[in-house]
């Protein structure tokens, strides 16, 4: 074929220059693979981080309000348990009442950091046009402290409290919530059939550190719990410690402040949308019919996800992105002005083919073909240094951290020496490592083979907007 | 047939107009051979291009075979190239990455010739011209006789009307020279072309059937004053 042979021909005496464009287009194009590469990683170690917390499959999480924090300048809270320590030594204050703390031992699960949601919005939230299934759950903490006799006294040290987090889960839609990601590693995880019992299924970590194993016990709420199972989440986040049914969890835990029983209550919906196209409208069904929770998309939380692995999300997304758009903009430029260059070295040529008879049309042709050419060139190139940036990513990129934040659920008041009063609801923060793992996706493939045809065109089109201007007789002249 | 009437081309050049050819009118009968002589600049060249239809007039009428080049749209004046009219370079205007024969061959591209007939017309034309044992030669491999037979085989090849040939002879040799021009010769009594061919070369326009002298976009035709081969060196 004619076309194929000059376009050879061409490329072959333009070697230097075919291959200084097209390597000029690989390096844009192998920046936008890499990025687009460590992109798609620290998205998949943020995936990783939040199923974790919520589970696979799940596209939209409901909790419920945050509870009011009790006030220190009002006195002991008139609902609720509050712990105290001051001169007067420890006390337990109870619906407004307080009395010494000094020898008991403490075991509350409470739920601080979200407020209740009736068990019946869940059937309302799962009959939503967009949801395919939605599973309620109770996110808890059991904190237990045994308070020393002396506490109090000058010599005395601070109790060491033994808290970790319960999570009830809906044994009826164990596809859902944060249980569902995890592997039993062994035992058994919970079934319907455990709905009422006293039966736990244990975080390998929480395990390991407590030495529990399959038929230990564990005490929530002062009731014993049988270890059924250990599960092991597919990235050691921050999951729950303690996964017990939700039954039970309801019926033993209090709202946080307030100490109100918690039957017939959640605080956490687990949705899952029809299609991951829905989520958006999911979340806006929601809090049209849910107006005073919070509404939670896999995306939203993310924001909430600090650490390394938000820093280098950014630096991805924003850092990468913009530089892999100015070199590929300057790649384009480069192309099309030694197209042009080149166009403008061959008008003889061209104006002799016209004079042959040749339309403009088909000398354009002949020059977009050569442009695209070195653009596939270009952006096979790309692909390879993409690829390769994405192993030299992978091999020496450190692990990154995610860190987020939740509350212990405990409220402490510090009453000081002069009467005043100092209150706080501790959080800790939990550090993830999470490895870093940059993939070249097909998608980020399509969209190097679509830049290097772009490239290639716009490269191209200059040449033939200057070929389409010309003149036989000017550029017949020009060699005269 | 060619029929110009009237023809003037002006350009404008420094703020000013300058007239390339003034108030032309010419009949060139098909078969006839027009050598156009004349100094550099003085419009042998555009007048060539307006035949060509590389070019379109200021005004008047440049009809071939009763079609205005001036009044066809571009891609029709484009196609009559294809069809009817070869030109010749004095520079040759090979493309300097085909061979031969791929040069050859750029001329029936735009006539849609089938792969196979394009091959037999491009081996008939190069062996019309004598080259068709270097078929495979760049034109960086050839000597400048070599090239211009090529450039000759290019024009020829798509069998045209009309053969516009622009100092064909300017950058060869007095050898090279006698051998293009006898060559030409041979080729417009055979296939009964229509010639016009600017030159500076005296001798070779005597060649011609009729001579016109271009000057200041003027053109004076003459009678032809073709000599006798035998005695004439160029022509020998």
């Amino acid at each position: 074929m004619f076309f194929l042979t000059y376009l050879r021909r061409e490329l072959r005496r333009r070697m230097r220059q075919a291959v200084f464009i097209a390597l000029g287009l690989a390096l844009g194009i192998g920046l936008v693979v890499t990025v687009t590469a460590a992109s798609a990683g620290v998205k998949k170690a943020q995936a990783d981080v939040l199923k974790s917390l919520y589970g696979v499959g799940t596209d939209v999480t409901v909790t419920g309000p945050a509870p009011k924090q009790h006030r220190p300048s009002s006195g002991p809270s008139k609902e609720g348990q509050t712990f105290k320590l001051g001169p007067g030594g420890a006390q337990i204050c109870q619906n407004g009442k307080c009395h010494s703390a000094a020898g008991q031992t403490i075991d509350n699960l409470t739920a601080s950091n979200y407020g209740p949601i009736s068990q019946s919005k869940v059937a309302a939230v799962a009959a939503l046009k967009h949801v395919k299934t939605a599973a309620g759950g109770l996110a808890l903490t059991d904190m237990g402290v045994k308070i020393p006799k002396n506490f109090g006294g000058p010599s005395s040290q601070p109790p060491t409290p033994n808290s970790f987090n319960v999570n009830g889960v809906d044994t009826s839609h164990l596809s859902l919530g944060p249980l569902s990601a995890g592997t039993v590693t062994s035992g058994r995880s919970l079934t319907g059939a455990d709905a009422h019992s006293n039966v736990a299924v244990v975080d390998s970590g929480y395990a390991k550190t407590h030495k529990l194993k399959v038929g230990s016990k564990v005490s929530i709420a002062k009731h014993s719990f049988t270890v059924v199972g250990i599960v092991v989440q597919p990235q050691s986040g921050s999951p729950p410690d303690v996964y017990i049914p939700l039954a039970r969890a309801q019926a033993l835990a209090t709202a946080g402040p307030s100490g109100k029983s918690l039957r017939n209550e959640v605080n956490t919906i687990y949705v899952a949308a029809t299609s991951a196209a829905d989520v958006a409208a999911v979340q806006a069904e929601i809090k049209h019919l849910l107006p005073g929770d919070t509404v939670t998309t896999a995306a939203s939380l993310a924001s909430q996800v600090t650490g390394s692995v938000s820093s280098t999300a950014k630096l991805a997304n924003e850092l990468g992105r913009w530089l892999s758009i100015l070199v590929l903009i300057a790649a384009f430029a480069v192309a099309s002005l030694l197209t042009m260059a080149a166009v403008s070295r061959r008008v003889r040529e061209f104006g002799t083919l016209k004079a042959l008879g040749w339309r403009s049309s088909r000398i354009t042709a002949q020059v977009l073909g050569e442009s695209v050419a070195i653009g596939i060139l270009g952006g096979a190139v790309g692909v390879a240094l993409g690829f390769a940036g994405s192993a030299i990513i992978t091999s020496v990129a450190p692990k990154l951290t995610a860190t987020i934040a939740s509350s212990t659920g405990q409220h402490v008041v510090a009453v000081g020496g002069n009467g005043g009063q100092q209150s706080f609801s501790p959080t800790v923060t939990h550090t993830v490592a999470v490895p870093m793992s940059a993939s070249v996706t097909a998608g980020a493939i399509v969209v190097a083979v679509l830049l290097a045809l772009a490239g290639g065109l716009l490269a191209g089109s200059f040449g033939g907007w200057r070929i389409a201007r010309l003149r036989p007789a000017d550029a017949l002249a020009r060699v005269a | 047939m060619y029929q110009l009437t009237n023809v003037s081309k002006l350009y404008a050049k420094g703020g000013r107009t300058v007239p390339a050819v003034r108030d032309l009118s010419l009949a060139i009968a098909d078969g006839d051979w027009l050598a156009v002589q004349g100094r550099t600049g003085h419009g042998k060249s555009t007048l060539l291009n307006l035949l060509g239809g590389l070019d379109r007039p200021t005004s008047g009428s440049v009809e071939l075979d009763g079609r205005d080049l001036a009044r066809l749209r571009e891609g029709q004046v484009t196609r009559l190239r294809a069809e009817s009219i070869g030109f010749i370079f004095q520079t040759f205007n090979l493309v300097p990455t085909l061979s031969a024969a791929e040069n050859v061959e750029t001329a029936l591209i735009p006539l849609h010739v089938g792969a196979a007939e394009r091959r037999r017309r491009v081996e008939a034309a190069l062996d019309a011209v004598g080259l068709g044992d270097r078929a495979r030669h760049l034109p960086g491999e050839m000597s400048g006789g070599q090239q211009q037979r090529t450039a000759i085989a290019r024009a020829l090849v798509k069998e045209p009307k009309v053969l516009l040939a622009d100092e064909p002879t300017g950058n060869l040799d007095e050898d090279t020279r006698d051998e293009i021009i006898n060559l030409l010769e041979k080729l417009w009594r055979e296939r009964g072309l229509t010639l016009v061919l600017v030159t500076h070369d005296s001798a070779i326009a005597r060649r011609a059937g009729r001579v016109g002298v271009m000057s200041k976009g003027l053109l004076t035709i003459q009678a032809g004053t073709r000599p006798d081969p035998a005695t004439d060196p160029v022509s020998s």
